[in-house]
């Protein structure tokens, strides 16, 4: 089966060929998956090394010129290592990028903490001209990367190795814009990147208990899609929000500014509080962060006096 | 391989030679007292490079600062802006107006370069380690395009403690970034904290085309920038100038507490009178 990844390579392929103003510069990640490129579009993908904050700032001198950079890394090194020179170079500068990473959260499940990243979604938000997205299903990253590679902007794509595996049509997915992925009246449940997952097969349980759940996915954190969460919340009243992300600032700290003044709203967060020391699969990692199946159920029955 | 211009800096250079630019330090000295901020020192150990190369090396068009054809200058030792400014104003990127309003709410300039706001100003500079990735991906895009504008880069050799610049030392020898050119301020800052010994060895170590001149002597700017712009090799260069901080003042000269310290009235006085001798 097709992975993310490989619909990075397929599309920067496909692009590369329509525009040449793409250049992909990697540090020392996806190098055989991107060798088409390479063949494709020749002069116009590097293999840097192992300098990120280097292939950033270096990625802002190729857009001075005129070019359109997709740096592609991993996320914690691209990310929470090169923050500085995405700030400096992108924000402050207005200067444009494409910012591919892989490694989202605990993709790396047996590698280590060292591999992992909850905050990558934060700091990026916190530009103002960024543009933040977790393609995480097939067919998502290209439809979003069209959409705005060229727009001049900070396009931060956050890749996942394990794909929530849900059928969305491409032409709902437009950036900016979360997708009804189920209707309810109960309970609101928004999800973001794999974690649609275990939202889909709650809501299943849920509604065998009882409970219709209005299951809402969102790709895009920013700009966020306020209007559908609180269309959804204004009418169940309760909401729980699923992440991979920093319990300290992330979905539910999106979800929390999307509802102010939303009468007698009932929340709970599933997220990331810290670290998630030790190894295992990526599913044992989500439990160890309390972002099982189970742990779901048991935020939400709750809310309707059961256990 | 390291090439010693010659006449080196072991050499006494003419009288003319010395505070050739003591009207720039002169105009840098009242911007910067006028707005209460800068670096004196740092702009004083830069200005004769940024000026020469200005005067002598780029291609520009003042009133076109986004010409095509344009020879990239990135300052990346951003503390030093006021040598910048005080030569973008000689040769006609910005107007007295600008300059006189240096580091106040409604001038364009402050105490490290924006270029999103003054004409002229590459990169926006002022955190150490920046400027010099940000012009090997200059160098690196105008190659991709096929193009023959240069890439001049200044960065200190404070600077040089930042693990980016010999990450992009490495990157620009191995991508065979010709087209550019860094000057390192060897003023010896770095040597207060963690000296950074034999530069030129460091340089020359990870492929670069290495000069080392006075950076002071308009002769050895001449010949040094003279011979680089008749070069046609695949590796970048770099010219390490020796350079005194706070140059041509004797009380701003050396280091410690004149690094970002604006002179008082009688200070002032003292300094525009060693100037103008």
């Amino acid at each position: 089966m097709s992975t993310l990844r490989d619909e990075f390579a397929a599309t920067m392929t496909e692009l590369g060929i329509a525009d040449q103003r793409l250049v992909v510069m990697v540090g020392d990640i996806s190098h055989g998956i991107l060798q088409n490129f390479a063949r494709a579009c020749p002069g116009r993908y590097y293999n840097i090394g192992i300098c990120e904050p280097t292939i950033v700032n270096m990625a802002a001198g190729l857009n001075k010129v005129g070019l359109i950079p997709v740096v592609h890394t991993i996320a914690p090194f691209i990310t929470e290592r090169a923050f500085e020179q995405i700030k400096l170079d992108f924000g402050y500068q207005k200067l444009s990028v494409n910012i591919v990473s892989v490694g989202s959260s605990f993709d790396y499940s047996q590698l280590g903490c060292s591999h992992h990243c909850y905050t990558d979604i934060s700091l990026l938000s916190h530009l103002r001209r960024a543009v933040v997205m977790m393609p995480s299903g097939n067919g998502e990253f290209r439809t979003l990367f069209n959409q705005v590679y060229d727009n001049g902007m900070i396009n931060y794509f956050r890749l996942t190795e394990n794909a929530h595996g849900v059928q969305i049509p491409d032409s709902s997915i437009v950036v900016g814009r979360g997708v009804q992925i189920d209707h309810g009246d109960d309970l609101t449940i928004a999800a973001v990147g794999s974690q649609l997952k275990t939202a889909v097969a709650a809501a299943s349980i849920l509604s065998s208990e009882g409970i219709s759940v209005d299951l809402l996915y969102f790709h895009t954190l920013k700009p966020f899609d306020h209007e559908l969460l609180r269309e959804s919340v204004a009418r169940t009243r309760r909401l729980i929000s699923i992440e991979e992300l920093s319990a300290h600032d992330g979905l539910f700290n999106l979800c929390l500014r999307a509802t102010v003044g939303v009468d007698g709203l009932v929340c709970k967060s599933l997220a990331v509080s810290d670290f998630i020391h030790g190894y295992g699969t990526y599913e044992e990692l989500c439990a160890r962060a309390g972002l099982g199946l189970n742990d779901l159920l048991l935020a939400a029955r709750p809310m309707f006096g059961k256990r | 391989m390291v090439v010693k211009v010659e006449p080196s800096i072991h050499q006494t250079f003419n009288v003319e030679d010395e505070f050739m630019n003591s009207d720039l330090r002169i105009e840098i000295a009242r911007v910067v007292k006028a707005a209460g901020e800068g670096h004196i020192p740092s702009s004083f150990s830069i200005v004769d490079i940024v000026n020469h190369l200005y005067e002598h090396v780029l291609r520009y068009r003042s009133d076109e600062p986004n010409w095509s054809n344009r020879d990239y200058f990135v300052l990346s030792k951003g503390h030093g802006c006021s040598a910048l400014y005080v030569v973008l104003h000689k040769f006609g990127f910005i107007s007295d107006h600008d300059l006189a309003s240096y580091g106040t709410k409604s001038g364009i300039l402050g105490g490290h370069p924006d270029t999103t706001t003054v004409p002229g100003v590459e990169a926006s500079t002022g955190s150490l380690g920046h400027g010099f990735p940000t012009a090997v991906g200059i160098a690196l895009g105008l190659q991709i395009k096929e193009r023959h504008n240069r890439v001049f880069c200044l960065l200190g050799d404070g600077e040089c403690h930042e693990g980016t610049i010999w990450e992009s030392a490495h990157v620009a020898r191995n991508l065979r970034l010709g087209n550019l050119c860094a000057i390192v301020d060897w003023n010896g800052s770095a040597a207060q904290l963690m000296p950074v010994d034999d530069l030129p060895s460091k340089w020359s170590a990870f492929g670069w085309q290495v000069y080392e001149i006075d950076g002071h002597s308009s002769a050895d700017l001449h010949k040094v920038f003279d011979k680089i712009l008749d070069q046609h090799d695949d590796r970048p260069s770099v010219v390490i100038a020796h350079t005194i901080k706070g140059k041509g003042v004797s009380f701003t000269e050396g280091h410690g507490k004149w690094h970002h310290r604006v002179p008082t009235d009688p200070e002032m006085q003292q300094l525009l009178e060693e100037l103008r001798e």
